[in-house]
């Protein structure tokens, strides 16, 4: 091959890698951000990455964009190994054009979003996009509505992660919120349908950009986002993280690790760990650190909705999931945000095998009109039916309040729990003591002749008899009571073998979640 | 400079008015307009029950964050007294509720403004409990 023929490819290459020049560069460097190509460099293990289609170029010839060089088309796509396995991504390029988006860039995300489905990879988006490209106009429309397609085409067959590392505005939030994870950079990512300009224009409210679609605020008051990071390297190794905890697709398991951890040590501190008077708060969060392998735990979630914990850790070195009640917050009962958290998060690990470890201290639903009002029926449905349809192994250890409604929605034996254990703790009954002894023993407290006394007494005997674990054990609602100390050794026996675990279900077109 | 004839309860008023900063868009030079004929009506009677609110309310005090009741309960005990400060995650207060002594903690540090609430009080959610700032 000639010289000069060499040195045009290597030529061509250098201006596509420049991207949008230096200044633009150092501009997104300044505003703490880093470019396109770095964020896939730290992505990916060293020397993996291999990028395709970076010779693509638009069609556009409308409002002089036929004289505009894109390289790359503003988002360079390709595929590398995280961690030794196989991983899709795009990464958009905010120097070239804005990261905007029009055909033949929306065609380069679909085609990795194509190849990542028909090698049962997981995709890696990193959004970083001042929108559509208006002058390709619908081309630019079709574009996104593509991608929609493929993302709900991949959902639940490949794990989809979306991490929004600049603007996101109008259409381009929806891909990331049919994707299976959102993480978002605090300071510098925003989502939004419509911009703080729009709004003020439209009903004259004034908000900044950050406290209308910034990380915190979708991480802690839509729940859109369900990571946030400080910073773009630090968000990068969150999902090299999280990657981790996922198989590459629906026919695998998760990868294993050895766990240096003592499989069999007994853990002496939970045996006092729970407070004498069941109105106590303490931090589930304690309960968890302390029966995972080396106290690893990745919330999902943690800043919304925080009474109800739901994040992925493993045990004996396998991927679990896990959805625990919070006492310390709201006394952790049920309400319409943590149903709809747990539920989405229950099936994200029924689609990738993800095994599901349930612990309950729950109270009930919450009482008020807020609730009632804002649907709890039809959220707390989500998670009865999350847990019913899902097939993966599902263990529930109850350590104290189990009761009514919320004892059934945290995954009960008859919602298909495959173990149940009970700390002796545990009370499982329709409600607690207080408010029973009320109802079934009204005639006989208000005959009383010290009704206060007689009260207090009869709250008493059904404490002993109905606030334990025991009467549902005697049941089989309960298989075994066990010692709080033996928690890990016998949730990793309990998983171990219920790993060959098979149900099926009937077949149907698909259920229909209450929505 | 814009002029406006305000009718306050049957007298005319000639009002100027200047928009300090910012460029009068196509959209915002429409607004006052449709804003001036409802003006007319407005200031007369939205000036008395603004007068009355902040006696009724006069406990809450302003300018800090209130922090508010997360659900129906009865508050249990008071772990703060007005003039205290606070750091963020410090108990304010115990708001018994659904079978459990919950502990209400402060969301930023600051120092106690208002105590909005009485031990043995029943309170709903939403309700201020305390003002810190």
């Amino acid at each position: 091959m000639s010289v000069n023929k060499l040195d045009d490819l290597k030529r061509r290459k250098e201006v596509i890698v420049a991207g949008g020049g230096e200044k633009r560069i150092a501009k997104q460097h300044e505003s703490g951000k880093l470019t396109a190509r770095e964020r896939l460099d730290l992505l990916f293990d060293e020397g993996t990455f291999v990028e395709l289609d970076a010779f693509v170029k638009h069609r556009c010839t409308n409002f002089g964009m036929e004289s505009v060089e894109a390289p790359a088309e503003g988002v360079i796509t390709g595929y590398g190994k995280v961690d030794g396995r196989l991983v899709y991504a795009y990464s958009q390029d905010f120097t070239v054009v804005g990261g905007s988006l029009g055909e033949m860039h929306a065609g380069k995300i679909c085609k990795a979003m194509d190849n990542a489905l028909k090698m049962g990879a997981p995709i890696v988006g990193i959004n970083d996009s001042g929108g559509a490209r208006i002058q390709e106009a619908v081309d630019a429309l079709s574009g996104y509505g593509k991608i929609f397609f493929k993302n709900t085409m991949a959902s639940g067959v490949i794990p989809q992660i979306t991490a929004i590392m600049g603007p996101c505005a109008g259409g381009a939030v929806y891909s990331p919120a049919l994707t299976d994870f959102v993480f978002m950079v605090d300071k510098t990512s925003q989502m939004f349908i419509t911009g703080p300009q729009v709004i003020k224009t439209v009903t004259g409210e004034e908000v900044t950009a950050e406290a209308l679609g910034g990380a915190m605020t979708h991480n802690s008051v839509s729940g859109v986002s369900q990571f946030i990071a400080k910073t773009d390297q630090e968000c990068i190794e969150d999902i090299r993280r999280l990657l981790g905890y996922l198989p590459s697709n629906n026919m695998e398991t998760a990868p294993e690790y050895a766990c240096e951890d003592d499989i069999n040590a007994l853990e002496e501190a939970l045996n006092s760990m729970m407070p004498e008077n069941p109105n106590k708060p303490y931090d589930m969060h304690d309960l968890i650190r302390a029966v995972v392998d080396g106290g690893d735990f990745m919330e999902y979630l943690p800043h919304y909705a925080k009474n109800i914990i739901t994040g992925f850790a493993r045990l004996n070195g396998k991927t679990i999931g896990i959805v625990a009640n919070q006492p310390k917050i709201l006394a952790g009962c049920l309400d319409v945000n943590a149903s709809d958290k747990s539920a989405r998060f229950i099936r994200t690990c029924d689609s990738f095998n993800i095994s599901l470890l349930n612990i309950v201290d729950v109270p009930g639903f919450l009482p008020g009109t807020q609730q009632e009002y804002g649907g709890i029926i039809r959220h707390g449905a989500k998670m009865l039916y999350a847990y019913s349809e899902a097939t993966v192994p599902k263990l529930t250890l109850i350590v104290r309040k189990a009761y009514g409604g919320a004892y059934l929605a945290m995954c009960s034996k008859d919602l298909g729990a495959d173990l149940v254990l009970a700390w002796p703790s545990a009370e499982i009954a329709v409600m607690g003591p207080q408010g029973a002894a009320n109802i079934v023993f009204r005639g006989e407290i208000q005959s009383a002749d010290d009704p206060v006394e007689t009260r207090a007494r009869l709250i008493q005997e059904y404490t002993d008899e109905f606030a334990t674990p025991y009467k549902a054990a005697e049941r089989g609602f309960v298989d075994d009571v066990i010692e709080p100390a033996a928690t890990r050794p016998r949730l990793i026996d309990a998983f171990d073998m219920l790993s060959s675990k098979r149900e099926t279900r009937p077949a149907k077109k698909h259920g229909n979640l209450p929505m | 400079m814009k002029k406006f004839n305000i009718t306050v309860n049957g007298k005319a008023y000639e009002v100027e008015v200047e928009e300090v900063g910012g460029v009068a868009s196509p959209v915002q030079r429409t607004a006052p307009r449709a804003t001036a004929p409802a003006a007319t009506a407005a200031p007369a009677p939205a000036a008395a029950p603004k007068a009355a609110a902040p006696a009724a309310a006069a406990p809450i005090a302003e300018g800090g964050e209130k922090v508010v009741s997360p659900m129906p309960g009865t508050i249990f005990d008071i772990k703060v007294a007005v003039g205290d400060t606070v750091s963020q995650g410090d108990v304010l207060l115990i708001l018994e509720a659904m079978k459990m002594e919950n502990e209400i903690t402060a969301p930023a540090g600051g120092k106690v403004l208002s105590i909005n609430t009485n031990k043995g009080a029943s309170v709903n959610s939403g309700d201020v409990l305390v003002v810190i700032g």
